[in-house]
């Protein structure tokens, strides 16, 4: 081989190895964004996922409280209305006893005669306010007959003014006082809102009929 | 100098330029690869950093808003047609009450 010759292959061989040498770390390059970019959408695949769950509990959490709120409000609204209910049969109670027509005189016999029903013995004191009292009074023979008819005894009746009883009604004792039973329009109207609420409730929100 | 010796010394002279050829090429490839992790951690980084997060959480806080939104206006109607109903039964109501409770058990 002549020196020529021997040059050109040194200069060939330098020119291959360098080629190789480039085209090598060009791959190592590709190689290396190409994990860069695997590793990068499985790391935001990763990421996105667990934020999107945390996310989401979050939404769940707030959607949550925000249905409670109004469902709080729902049931607020509709014990307001209720209440108004009582309220104004309260008023129109009052009304009808204030006008003491015979419709409320036979409402008090009526509530007389189930207080001395409710109760053993034959002497019963009748107590209400003073306008109902001046109605009773007219009545307490009629209705002692009626008791004495239901119970197959004499009944004895004393009627009692009591001012503590505003809106009307009445409260029935044995003489002894050892049984009572409140039958004021207070102690009627108090019990109806503790067990009738229920069925005021499908009353006034019933829709369609 | 004789032909020989030149002619030896411009191999070896080859020699040398071949070898620096090679450490340039090899210069290079280095420059490359660091190039390609540098752009590599780069574009790793770019993935974990707070924007991606934040254009995510603009965009789910939007939609809650929106879910909350609904809720208030599907309540705001239920509230609507309670009160309208409860209007038109009070009467039946009051006279319910009212029946019940001069109902008396003898």
């Amino acid at each position: 081989m002549s020196v020529l010759e021997l040059r050109t292959e040194i200069e060939k061989k330098a020119t291959e190895e360098a080629s190789r040498i480039l085209e090598n770390a060009k791959e190592e390059a590709e190689r290396i964004i190409a994990e860069a970019n695997a590793k990068t959408d499985t790391l935001r695949d990763e990421k996105t996922k667990t934020l999107m769950r945390a996310l989401d509990t979050e939404e769940r959490a707030e959607l949550a409280v925000a249905r409670m709120d109004r469902k709080g409000e729902i049931l607020q609204l509709k014990s307001e209305w209720a209440n108004r209910v009582f309220e104004e049969a309260g008023k129109r109670m009052a009304e009808m006893s204030e006008k003491s027509s015979p419709e409320y005189r036979e409402v008090l016999s009526k509530l007389i005669l189930e207080g001395i029903a409710k109760m053993r013995g034959n002497r019963f004191v009748v107590e209400a306010n003073s306008r109902d009292v001046e109605a009773i009074r007219k009545e307490v023979k009629i209705v002692s007959e009626r008791a004495a008819k239901m119970k197959n005894e004499r009944i004895d009746l004393q009627v009692k003014t009591q001012p503590t009883i505003s809106l009307g009604g009445v409260v029935v004792s044995t003489e002894d006082k050892t049984q009572y039973y409140n039958n004021t329009l207070e102690a009627c109207l108090s019990y109806a809102q503790q067990n009738l609420t229920g069925e005021v409730y499908k009353i006034i929100f019933k829709t369609g009929g | 100098m004789s032909v020989e010796i030149k002619e030896l010394q411009e191999l070896i002279e080859q020699e040398r330029a071949a070898e620096e050829k090679v450490r340039k090429a090899k210069e290079e490839a280095q420059e490359i690869v660091k190039r390609a992790r540098e752009k590599a951690e780069l574009v790793v980084q770019e993935t974990e950093s707070d924007p991606y997060q934040q254009k995510l959480r603009q965009t789910k806080k939007e939609e809650t808003e929106r879910k909350k939104a609904e809720i208030d206006e599907e309540y705001k109607r239920k509230i609507s047609t309670l009160n309208k109903t409860a209007k038109d039964n009070f009467e039946k109501a009051i006279a319910f009450v009212t029946k019940e409770i001069l109902k008396v058990e003898i």
